[in-house]
């Protein structure tokens, strides 16, 4: 005889839909953008609402292997994003011993100094960034769009912070083990950090992956657009009455590679959504 | 195993600051000696190991080791190994890898270096662990692989920064008696950091007392015991500590007669007394037993140890003292006792604090 709910069993079960209903909310955008793409254009013209019901067809998978910059604008996005993600694990790595455990003049005063990156919104600094990537030609290149992304005040923070907890007798053992600063570094330390460094990478490339704002200044030709900035420039219109399938796909298009990334990374994502990544 | 080596340690200051760390510190220690560096926090001891090891700069002064001077190279340079007292060890390494890190940085070759890891593992009696991290064993276990990864560089000298203080006090009594049979078996000249004197005590030949910023006395364990220089390392050394009596001195026939606040006598052998305006009369509570007759005193507090009873008294005077008896005593709180004072046993401290003696005798 199956024995009746207990009190707590009650309040399990509600917590357990209540996080089922929540979990639906979270994803049925992501199913509605699927279930879009699967539709004919023409189908979607007459109404959003049938993206349920059959029937699907993959023609705008068909249109964009034929025919969109898609592919380009995915190639762009994992490029400036992999390489804004490595220069800023590695700028951040090294700010953050040189901080944490050398001794050199104005080192508090330059920490301080990189905190106030914190404080600076970019909104206040993009038109002169604008008009000095202008100046130096770098507009509608990689360096354009990485560049910027490279100044990552949180980043030489994460790293300090972390460098800092980690016991200085490790790099003393590793001294008498007669290992050089750069090997105490990069065999004994780094190592310790890898944590942190997938909290910090994952949010790097996150953002520069979403990015919008810059490449949508920086990129004015199509060749140059990032994935966002290309998927923005195909809405043939404002309320997007035609060609919404179409669109849809490129979504669904976008999306994969930030799907994979999250498969072999899930572990530390939620570890540094958790904030368990920095003990 | 046949090593020279010996480490000199001339005139060494350290001052971090404004504030002095060490001050003028000269020492000797022999081949294949056991030193202990005894004393209280921030007495400098560990700053004095970490200067030798080359963690830290000295301000003034040299330090040699087997005739070379060393102060000025670099850590692994010195051919000194240290055992920290919380391990250190490499988290992301296993242990093989730990251990033969150091020996990997000096571009020794690998069937070199396994057959160091592999002696040292032996030793040890780590082998089985050899594959494992440090997160995956205990804190017994992970303070062997720290004496391994020292033992297989096979240094002129050991280091070792209070590297019992983590454990719990029954692994580290086995610990210590485990670094006592090492210590015969390597046969190398090691330094010890310590603010127990038990460790101190069974382990070193001899002992360095530290107080201070200097060296207060140098010694064989029992010679600091039983000749303590100064009234510092009379009160650190020995547990209970020693009883302090102020006293009024005289010369008796066969030495200085100490009368205490009551009026009652000691009577020592303890000569060559300087002038002093006050004197201290020391005993070890071993040396204070309670008897059928001698010094009176009321019982404030007793401790059964099994082996023997402390009894905390005090005095007609107000002068508060620790004797001892047998372990099955009958003396309860409350209680009025006599005690039998070993004036053959006493010392005397003037008013700097120095120590006199009995002579020693031969």
């Amino acid at each position: 005889m199956s024995k009746p709910f207990g009190h707590m069993g009650w309040r399990h079960s509600l917590w357990w839909l209540a996080l089922i209903a929540l979990g639906l909310i979270m994803v049925a955008p992501l199913i509605w953008t699927l279930m879009l793409s699967l539709k004919s254009n023409s189908e979607l013209l007459r109404s959003t609402t049938n993206a349920f019901h059959l029937p699907y067809t993959l023609e705008n998978y068909a249109a964009i292997l034929k025919s969109s910059g898609v592919f380009r604008w995915l190639f762009n996005s994992v490029l400036v994003a992999g390489l804004t993600t490595i220069g800023v694990l590695t700028l951040s790595s090294l700010a953050g011993y040189g901080f944490a455990r050398l001794e050199f003049p104005f080192r508090d005063v330059l920490f301080v100094v990189v905190l106030f990156g914190l404080a600076i919104p970019e909104q206040a600094v993009i038109i002169t960034r604008h008009q000095m990537f202008a100046g130096l030609g770098l507009h509608n290149s990689y360096p354009g769009l990485i560049l910027p992304g490279l100044a990552a005040p949180f980043g030489v923070f994460l790293m300090t912070q972390y460098f800092k907890a980690i016991p200085k007798e490790l790099d003393e053992a590793a001294m008498l083990d007669n290992a050089s600063r750069l090997k105490v570094f990069w065999k004994v330390l780094l190592p310790l950090t890898l944590p942190a460094q997938a909290t910090l990478g994952i949010f790097t490339f996150l953002a520069a992956w979403n990015d919008y704002w810059w490449p949508l200044i920086s990129a004015t030709r199509p060749e140059m657009f990032t994935l966002t900035v290309g998927i923005a420039s195909s809405q043939i219109n404002f309320a997007q009455t035609s060609g919404l399938g179409y669109l849809m796909t490129q979504a669904v298009f976008a999306s994969v590679p930030i799907l994979i990334v999250y498969v072999f990374f899930q572990k530390y994502i939620v570890r540094a959504v958790a904030g368990q990544a920095v003990r | 195993m046949n090593r020279v080596s010996a480490i000199d340690i001339r005139n060494v200051t350290k001052a971090y600051g404004p504030t002095l760390v060490l001050d003028d510190i000269s020492l000797k220690a022999e081949a294949n000696e056991f030193i202990a560096f005894l004393g209280p926090s921030g007495c400098g001891k560990s700053t004095l190991l970490r200067m030798i090891a080359g963690l830290e700069t000295l301000d003034a002064g040299e330090i040699h080791i087997g005739g070379r001077r060393i102060d000025e190279r670099e850590p692994g340079a010195r051919g000194v190994a240290m055992v920290f007292q919380h391990y250190a060890l490499y988290p992301h390494m296993t242990i093989r890898d730990n251990m033969g890190f150091g020996l990997k940085n000096i571009r020794m070759n690998k069937a070199e270096i396994d057959r160091r890891v592999a002696e040292a593992a032996r030793i040890l009696e780590i082998e089985p662990f050899l594959d494992k991290k440090p997160g995956q064993l205990s804190g017994g276990q992970k303070q062997r692989v720290a004496i391994g990864r020292a033992i297989v560089k096979n240094p002129d000298i050991f280091l070792f920064d209070e590297p019992l203080s983590n454990l719990d006090a029954a692994l580290r009594m086995r610990t210590r008696l485990e670094l006592a049979q090492l210590r015969r078996r390597l046969n190398a000249t090691m330094i010890l950091v310590t603010h127990d004197q038990v460790e101190a005590m069974t382990l070193a030949d001899r002992i360095v007392v530290m107080h201070d910023k200097k060296i207060q006395q140098v010694g064989a364990p029992m010679d600091i015991y039983a000749r303590p220089a100064n009234r510092f390392v009379a009160s650190f050394v020995g547990s209970p500590p020693m009883n302090f009596l102020p006293v009024s001195v005289s010369e008796g026939a066969n030495g200085a007669v100490a009368t205490l606040g009551d009026g009652s006598k000691v009577t020592t052998r303890v000569k060559g007394l300087t002038d002093s305006a006050s004197w201290e009369l020391g005993l070890r509570p071993e040396h204070v037993r309670v008897s059928d007759q001698g010094l009176a005193a009321k019982v404030e507090f007793v401790e059964r140890l099994g082996e023997r009873t402390l009894v905390y008294a005090r005095l007609g005077d107000g002068t508060a003292l620790t004797a001892e008896d047998e372990g099955l005593s009958r003396v309860k709180m409350g209680d009025t006792i006599y005690l039998k004072v070993d004036g053959d046993a006493a010392h005397l401290f003037d008013a700097d604090g120095k120590g006199y003696h009995t002579p020693e005798v031969g």
